[in-house]
């Protein structure tokens, strides 16, 4: 049997009283390309902070490519490339001193990390930002200089945290052939986003969060006739969309008690 | 925003400025400033925190009332000796800190940008008033007001009789520096807003201070050599004074005559005009007149002021700063491309720091005040050193120290959200840890190195059990500061913008715990000084601080090979507080 990409039993992260993500379990086949969906607040960043080491479970087990975190957390990270959150960049270098920086904190050679560095910033069309600092970058620069650190040292499994926000429909079309491009060559990729659609036209698997509860798990054929079962009409007429799988799923108020309507509102 | 979106948009208009949908729009604004103030005084700290903040405010206090006494002193001084030529020298200093202070003080921190008002429907009038009343609370006016307190003070103390005419011109005179400081304000504002504004602001703060304190050695050398030098030289400085006040005395005179003219000048002249009055009885003329030109100064930077607003009133953005243009060049690295985490980490902090002004000026400050301060004590060419000046090095190195205690205390601090690729990567922090002790001990050793060469130099070289226990102290004192600052890094940081000087909310515990560390290490090198000094057996200093040593590095290698343990189990809190907006 082939050893699952990503593999987690039980996941639980509590804070204090609230449990932001509890007993997720799921599994990610080498080579896929996973989205991972929910509301605001659902626990999706949580749950990529958990899987590449940035946050410690309360409770349950992960398993990267056959390996627990723990002892082998450094050899594990090595394997690993992500787009946090947070970004993780550094605003006092330069794009290419800070790739260079990655590069060598991922122990790549420095002919390697110099090569790779001018084709990521000439690929991520930030070749000619290349005497700006990152804290002068905009927004949308700063995410793709993220993704390119995320990649230079060709990690097997990438996590992405909404790694489209604020990016422009070129960049983004690049993005999404990238990934394609490392999907195609083995790669296994973990993308959370809000942007529905980019999920439906790369994913093959999608998860679903709600709650800190993983409510769907499947191809996306399978969510759309699970979903489709439900409502009136036959499958085939049925050809519904992610987002009506998502809203159905996770309800269209998100799980929220619905809102009083502001009548007051023109 | 509640009372301002909440006040009724059919009512705003009416009334006017005084009417009653703009006083809810000042009570929200009000209320808006009093939320921002009461929130920047929450902290997850805990009481220690908040008793260490309180602690700093008292001394900022402290430090503005000590400035208010000096003005209040120099003008009791003028007033009771009847020497009125000097007063505007007080006006001008209190113009200076009015309209300088808080335009050097923002290259160190964001601006509240009044300009969000003007996206609810708020009168011109109201808007100009908010913009000089939020003006009110800056520390500008509170140190203005300290100084037209202690000037007011002074003054009626030493001439009751002038207390009228003192009250009438400061309020004029401080009407004119709320006006024009706010003036100025609104037409640089948006110019601040961008991060290199505000760092060549905060390098231009820099050189003014260290001017200043270039000022007082000279002045001091000077006067020391014009009363208690040789016969000789002091004939040669006096001969010397004489030259300069011949070159320059007209230059002086023709300046003087300007400076009157200006408001500084006028509210000086107004009461030295005041002054002779009460004595001739003929004096209220002239004083009136005085301070109705400066009246009219202060209208004329309230036109300023209103100019400027109008202008954003109606949307246009004269003060906006043009983009800079795309630099097209690629980067040429000048740093070998060593391989390995650590070599990355070195090479990262060392460009950062080239990059960040506000920390090179903490590091390089108590050298700059080192020599400044060995020049009371310069020794000429003699080479010999008296005996009580032998703990000049020690003390010139141990001040070179302090100036190494945020990197040493919170040494992830300026990472910000690049905290997260160190635990993203398979580096071990222990790997980062050692990069950044290693980087800041070399730092720091050369800071020692040049801090102990300019002693000797301005001073004299001290002994050779003097520099050897000295090089001993340090064996003990860097280790230690490594091993507890990486455990305060990782235990108690806090966000540090590299951009600004001024310490980010959270960080008064820290500050205040490794001051008492800073302090113990400085207090056992003392200790053991004092008392091999005082048993006439200093060379005994050096195997104690080498003992000292032993064990401090014995704890610094314990500290790393811990670190990864400490750091994975606060990664959470760790990078919550170093990635906090704001």
């Amino acid at each position: 049997m082939e050893t699952a990409a990503i593999q987690t039993h039980g996941l639980t992260r509590r804070f204090g009283a609230l449990t932001a993500v509890e007993d997720v379990t799921l599994s990610v086949a080498p080579g896929q390309f996973f989205g991972f969906l929910g509301p605001n607040g659902a626990g999706k960043s949580t749950t990529i902070k958990m899987l590449t080491g940035l946050l410690e479970p309360s409770a349950g087990t992960i398993e990267i490519l056959g390996l627990p975190f723990g002892a082998s957390a450094l050899e594990l990270k090595r394997q690993i490339g992500v787009v946090p959150e947070g970004m993780a960049l550094m605003g006092r270098l330069t794009a290419p001193e800070y790739l260079r920086f990655v590069g060598r904190m991922y122990g790549l050679d420095g002919a390697t990390t110099n090569r790779r560095t001018a084709e990521l910033l000439e690929f991520m069309d930030l070749a000619n930002e290349s005497r700006k600092l990152v804290v002068d970058f905009s927004h949308g620069m700063q995410k793709k200089l993220a993704m390119a650190a995320a990649v230079i040292h060709g990690p097997k499994v990438l996590f992405l945290d909404e790694p489209f926000e604020g990016v422009d429909a070129i960049a983004a079309g690049m993005l999404k052939a990238m990934l394609t491009g490392m999907i195609n060559r083995g790669a296994t990729i973990f993308l959370t986003t809000h942007v529905l659609e980019i999920v439906e036209r790369l994913c093959s698997h999608v998860a679903i969060i709600s709650k800190g509860r993983l409510v769907a798990n499947g191809s996306l054929e399978e969510l759309r006739s699970g979903v489709a079962s439900t409502l009136p009409g036959t499958e085939q007429e049925q050809r519904l969309t992610l987002e009506e799988i998502f809203l159905s799923i996770v309800g269209a108020d998100g799980g929220h008690e619905p809102a009083q309507e502001l009548t007051w509102l023109a | 925003m509640v009372g301002i979106e909440g006040a009724g948009l059919s009512g705003l208009g009416a009334g006017g400025v005084l009417g009653a949908g703009a006083r809810a729009q000042y009570a929200a604004m009000a209320q808006l400033r009093w939320n921002m103030f009461s929130h920047s005084l929450h902290s997850s700290k805990g009481a220690l925190e908040l008793g260490a903040r309180t602690v700093a405010n008292l001394l900022y206090a402290a430090m503005g009332v000590a400035i208010g006494l000096g003005a209040g002193a120099g003008s009791y001084l003028i007033a009771s000796n009847n020497a009125w030529q000097y007063v505007p020298i007080v006006f001008w200093a209190m113009c200076f800190l009015w309209q300088m202070v808080p335009i050097m003080l923002a290259s160190f921190q964001e601006q509240f940008d009044l300009g969000i008002l003007l996206r609810f429907p708020v009168l011109f009038g109201s808007y100009f008033l908010l913009y000089v009343v939020s003006g009110l609370v800056d520390i500008s006016t509170i140190l203005g007001g300290l100084c037209s307190v202690g000037i007011l003070v002074g003054v009626t103390m030493a001439r009751p009789d002038l207390f009228g005419w003192t009250l009438l011109g400061l309020a004029v005179f401080a009407a004119f520096n709320i006006l024009l400081v706010r003036a100025i304000f609104a037409w640089i504002d948006r110019w601040l807003a961008q991060r290199r504004t505000r760092e060549i602001l905060g390098a231009i703060f820099m050189v003014m201070i260290l001017s200043l304190q270039l000022l007082n050695p000279a002045l001091h050398q000077r006067r020391h050599a014009g009363r208690n030098g040789q016969p000789a030289q002091r004939e040669s400085v006096k001969q010397q004074t004489e030259e300069l006040k011949a070159r320059y005395g007209p230059w002086l005179q023709a300046a003087n005559q300007v400076q009157s003219w200006l408001p500084p000048g006028l509210a000086a002249r107004a009461l030295r005009q005041a002054a002779a009055g009460e004595q001739s009885g003929n004096g209220a003329v002239p004083a009136l007149g005085s301070l109705s030109v400066l009246g009219m100064y202060t209208l004329a930077a309230g036109g300023a002021l209103a100019a400027r607003l109008k202008s954003e009133y109606r949307g246009e953005n004269l003060g906006q700063a043009p983009s800079r243009k795309k630099v097209d060049k690629r980067d040429r690295g000048w740093l070998p491309n060593a391989a390995g985490p650590v070599a990355a980490v070195i090479e990262k902090e060392l460009r950062s720091l080239l990059r960040t002004m506000p920390v090179l000026y903490a590091l390089g400050m108590p050298v700059v005040m080192v020599f400044f301060f060995s020049a009371m004590f310069h020794n000429g060419t003699s080479r010999s050193l008296h005996p009580q000046l032998q703990i000049a090095l020690p003390i010139g190195v141990a001040y070179a120290l302090l100036g190494f205690t945020q990197l040493f205390y919170n040494n992830l601090g300026a990472e910000g959200a690049g905290i997260q690729l160190y635990f993203l990567s398979p580096t071990p922090i222990r790997s980062v840890m050692l990069a950044k002790n290693l980087f800041h001990s070399a730092l720091f050793l050369f800071d020692a190195l040049v801090a102990g060469f300019v002693v000797s130099f301005r001073i004299g070289v001290p002994n050779n059990q003097v520099i050897a226990a000295t090089a001993a102290w340090l064996l003990f004192a860097l280790p230690s500061n490594l091993a507890v600052g990486n455990i305060f890094s990782v235990t108690m940081p806090y966000r540090v913008n590299p951009g600004r000087m001024a310490r980010q909310r959270g960080s008064q515990a820290n500050a205040l715990l490794s001051l008492l560390v800073q302090l113990g290490i400085l207090g056992i090198g003392v200790a053991v000084f004092a008392l091999c000094t005082f048993a006439q057996a200093l060379w005994l200093a050096i195997p104690i601080f080498l003992a000292l040593a032993a064990g401090a590095i014995v704890a610094w290698l314990r500290v790393l090979t811990n670190i990864d343990g400490m750091a994975n189990q606060r990664r959470d809190s760790l990078m919550a507080t170093l990635m906090k907006m704001g």
